[in-house]
């Protein structure tokens, strides 16, 4: 199984193709027991992955677990994966996050962790395999739009998705009310959306 | 109500919701087709922030991967006669323990009730309930969760999440009608052919339909039962209206 898997990943490494595969087919590909299909949705998003979960737990080795977990669960629940609700990364990352921050909160019940407020607090290096160009792309969009919000906005998104805060933790580090801060999630989020252009399909 | 829930949809898009919060919204969404849209299109740009957080993991990491998905067996196609409207979403994961607290119909509500209060006293929850919270949490999210459910006699459902890892479970009753204002629900675990033990603390709040109890050491029993008592509870069973066998 690994060896094969390796080979695949030579071959695929070989070719890297300037259009990237399209996620949605891949994940239909998966839903149907392909195990090429699934390596090659591997080397989409594995990087943002792990990079999401390494930034919400921020340990490294438990970050590898939890990733590892995350893509077995994609395999396995890729059936579930409907999409008229949204992307297929999107799907993906919202499975790594719900894992990312489900294991904080399991540890917060025994301590608190030390609070880092800031988006940008943790390295995230490079590897000159994957497509740099696209994820400088990327980021360089996403920490565009974040600046576009209002502090208290981009505080209260940035605190929740990748610190792992619920928005009462969030309400208690930002000493700003509930209500205030269930809203500026809200309209943090659609300005976001507004900013990145995200639209979702619907039929 | 409905534009009370809905201003949850950004800490919902964020995963910033607990799991009785998110129950109760995604029960929300399956009632409101635009609020499910709104809520999708929110949860799509969330995840585009991942793009800020590009990574390689260890190349060893790839490896394993491709070995665990070779062990694991994959879920069957939903069928769509077998699945419920809120259940046709992705989102569905272990806290399907979770959301078996909103039942269909009126127990729904009733969380939902219970749910809101909670919510409007966050800011002065005491730790111990906070520690309660987490280690529900906790138990829910445990990678090796079983959840069982039973019918309960009166109508309404019995569910046991179990964890052998947390070495404790979550016990939520459900019932369709509450029971009297001077009686209450009270569980009891058994094992083997032994007498019904009743689960410290394990008697729910007079008159209440609903409830959630965390049992330790619950991945060893053989059973869960729900009784029917007077207010406060009793030594033994009194009428049993609800088990959950095996764990």
């Amino acid at each position: 199984m690994t060896d094969r898997g390796e080979a695949r990943r030579a071959d695929h490494l070989a070719s890297v193709p300037p259009p990237p595969p399209d996620a949605a087919d891949l994940v239909r590909a998966v839903a149907r027991g392909d195990e090429a299909a699934f390596g090659r949705l591997y080397d989409l998003v594995a990087p943002r992955v792990f990079g999401l979960i390494r930034r919400v737990l921020r340990d490294p080795a438990q970050a590898e677990e939890v990733a590892q977990e995350v893509m077995v669960e994609v395999w396995r629940t890729a059936n579930r994966f409907d999409p008229a609700r949204g992307s297929a990364t999107a799907w993906v990352f919202t499975i790594a996050h719900r894992r990312a921050v489900d294991r904080v909160r399991a540890e917060q019940a025994s301590a608190n962790r030390t609070m880092k407020v800031g988006a940008a607090s943790v390295d995230t290096p490079y590897d000159e395999v994957v497509d740099e160009v696209t994820g400088r792309l990327e980021r360089q969009q996403v920490r565009h739009c974040l600046d576009d919000l209002t502090e208290l906005q981009r505080q209260a998104v940035t605190l929740a998705y990748y610190q792992g805060h619920s928005y009462a933790e969030v309400a208690d580090l930002l000493a700003t009310p509930l209500p205030t801060v269930k809203s500026r999630m809200r309209d943090g989020l659609i300005r976001l959306r507004d900013c990145l252009g995200v639209e979702v399909a619907t039929r | 109500m409905t534009d009370d829930i809905h201003a949850l949809v950004g800490a919902y898009a964020l995963n910033a919701v607990d799991d009785l919060e998110r129950a109760a919204f995604e029960r929300h969404l399956a009632d409101c087709p635009a609020c499910r849209a709104d809520a999708d299109e929110l949860r799509e740009t969330a995840a585009r922030l991942a793009g800020d957080t590009w990574s390689v993991p260890p190349p060893r990491l790839r490896g394993e991967v491709l070995a665990a998905i070779g062990r694991t067996r994959q879920l069957p196609p939903v069928t769509t006669a077998a699945a419920r409207p809120e259940q046709s979403g992705w989102r569905r994961r272990l806290v399907a323990a979770a959301a078996a607290v909103a039942l269909a119909g009126g127990t729904g509500a009733a969380v939902y009730a219970v749910q809101e209060q909670r919510v409007r006293e966050n800011g002065t929850l005491a730790a111990e309930a906070q520690l309660r919270e987490a280690r529900t949490r906790s138990i829910l999210a445990a990678p090796d969760v079983v959840v069982r459910t039973a019918p309960m006699s009166g109508g309404g459902k019995v569910t046991v999440a179990s964890s052998a890892l947390r070495d404790a479970g979550v016990v939520l009753v459900g019932a369709d009608q509450a029971p009297a204002a001077d009686q209450a629900f009270q569980l009891w675990t058994v094992r083997g052919g032994g007498a019904p033990v009743a689960v410290p603390d394990g008697v729910l709040a007079a008159g209440s339909a609903v409830g959630v109890e965390i049992v330790d050491g619950l991945p060893d029993v053989d059973a869960v039962a729900v009784s029917l008592e007077p207010a406060g509870g009793s030594v033994t069973p009194t009428t049993v209206v609800g088990q959950v066998s095996p764990i």
